[in-house]
């Protein structure tokens, strides 16, 4: 059996953090401004 | 996602696609199923608005329903009449990571001293919680003569977070796939009553946001549906239900490793070799995120804006969860899977929403939440 790739190896909770931080940080440093509810 | 065997009417598209599609082939197959999560989402919040702006211009006094019902009974709708067809099967699992990355932006809501102020007495309560729920269903589960390891999978699925603990300890003590099925449709089936029923409670009690909020928290087993329940009752309610379940959830990790333990010590699990590295396998890292986004808001990483603005990404993040819960949830399946795990889970609900809802009602009228 193949080994599982490096991305397949990042459990979905980990995903999940990282895509929250990324938007995070986009916001901080002001690419994402705006965000309407 | 791992409950999808419960969740659909088809048999399901596997979440993740197989190993010879590349990645990118695997991301673009998700792309029709988060737009049908967007759609139905975003259908839940003009309907929202649609009635009040209705109701202001023809000067009536329409109740105010948050969108998180109707993106719910859409969804619903859609799982229990025509279906989810197979193209978007696998985008509308991903509800559940968009669960988890809205709870961690969520933590640009709290700061770290909201956090506390969740408060000691809170936190007694999460400890009752998961002490009476994980005896009581233990216990409970004995009397109706389930599999031993179907009463663990129930136990662990009702005191800690529903579906997540259950498959986080199928793996651990070997239970049968068919057994954590069981034990998955119960909670979820169950979990879909509660949304419909806690506000009601809620209302005719009374309850204050944070007494809302935390019963929510302690009583909803799964986390979408505890979230989605909180939100029902209030912006405020839904706040402290994910924080009360998100403790809850801090637990997942020495909970699962107990019973590891407990069943490598009778021979029917494979032996524990390191704690250190099991516990951090089962530990939630949205946790972990949840905190450490808290932690930057608490030192003033963010402007006010910018807290503002996180905040509303996680309400994006959590309109896709909701219309997820419903597209997912076909009752006609769950209903399939058998009368005596769902009795033993629904008596055993009832009785810890019952306590809990005694305990919250009575601390908040003692030390006024």
């Amino acid at each position: 059996m193949s080994q599982p790739s490096p991305l397949q190896r990042v459990s979905l909770d980990t995903w999940a953090v990282l895509l929250a931080f990324a938007a995070a940080l986009l916001v901080r440093f002001g690419v994402l401004t705006n965000i309407p509810w | 996602m791992a409950n999808s065997a419960v969740r659909t009417s088809a048999p399901p598209a596997p979440a993740i696609a197989p190993r010879e599609t590349t990645a990118p082939v695997r991301a673009a197959g998700l792309i029709p199923g988060i737009l049908l999560l967007a759609v139905v989402g975003y259908a839940g919040k003009f309907i929202e608005h649609f009635i009040a702006a209705y109701g202001k211009a023809h000067h009536l006094v329409l109740p105010n329903i948050e969108y998180v019902l109707w993106a719910i009974l859409i969804g619903l709708a859609i799982s229990n009449t025509i279906g989810v067809p197979a193209i978007f099967r696998s985008g509308v699992a991903t509800y559940e990571f968009w669960l988890k990355a809205g709870i961690v932006l969520l933590g640009a809501r709290f700061l770290l001293g909201d956090v506390r102020r969740l408060g000691g007495v809170s936190l007694i309560l999460i400890a009752i919680e998961l002490a009476l729920a994980l005896t009581f269903m233990t216990y409970l589960g004995r009397a109706f003569k389930l599999k031993p390891k179907l009463v663990t999978l129930l136990a662990v699925g009702s005191s800690i977070c529903g579906v997540s603990a259950i498959i986080a300890a199928q793996g651990a003590i070997d239970a049968d796939e068919e057994d954590s099925s069981y034990a998955i449709a119960a909670i979820l089936l169950l979990g879909a009553i509660s949304l419909f029923l806690f506000p009601l409670v809620g209302h005719v009690l009374h309850l204050s946001d944070h007494a809302y909020g935390l019963w929510a928290g302690l009583a909803v087993d799964n986390t979408a549906e505890a979230t989605a329940a909180g939100a029902l009752y209030s912006d405020a309610a839904g706040k402290i239900a994910v924080l009360a379940k998100t403790c809850r959830n801090a637990t997942i990790g020495f909970i699962v490793l107990g019973y590891a333990i407990y069943w490598a010590s009778k021979g029917q699990a494979d032996e524990v070799k390191n704690k250190g590295a099991f516990l951090w396998r089962k530990f939630p890292k949205f946790v972990l995120g949840f905190l450490l986004i808290s932690l930057l808001a608490t030192v003033g990483f963010f402007t006010k804006p910018q807290l503002a603005a996180v905040g509303n990404l996680s309400r994006w993040a959590f309109l896709l969860t909701f219309a997820g819960v419903g597209l997912r949830t076909n009752l006609r399946e769950l209903s399939k899977q058998g009368a005596r795990p769902f009795i033993v889970g629904a008596v055993g609900e009832i009785v810890i929403a019952v306590i809990t809802l005694g305990l919250v009602f009575g601390a908040d009228h003692v030390f006024h939440l």
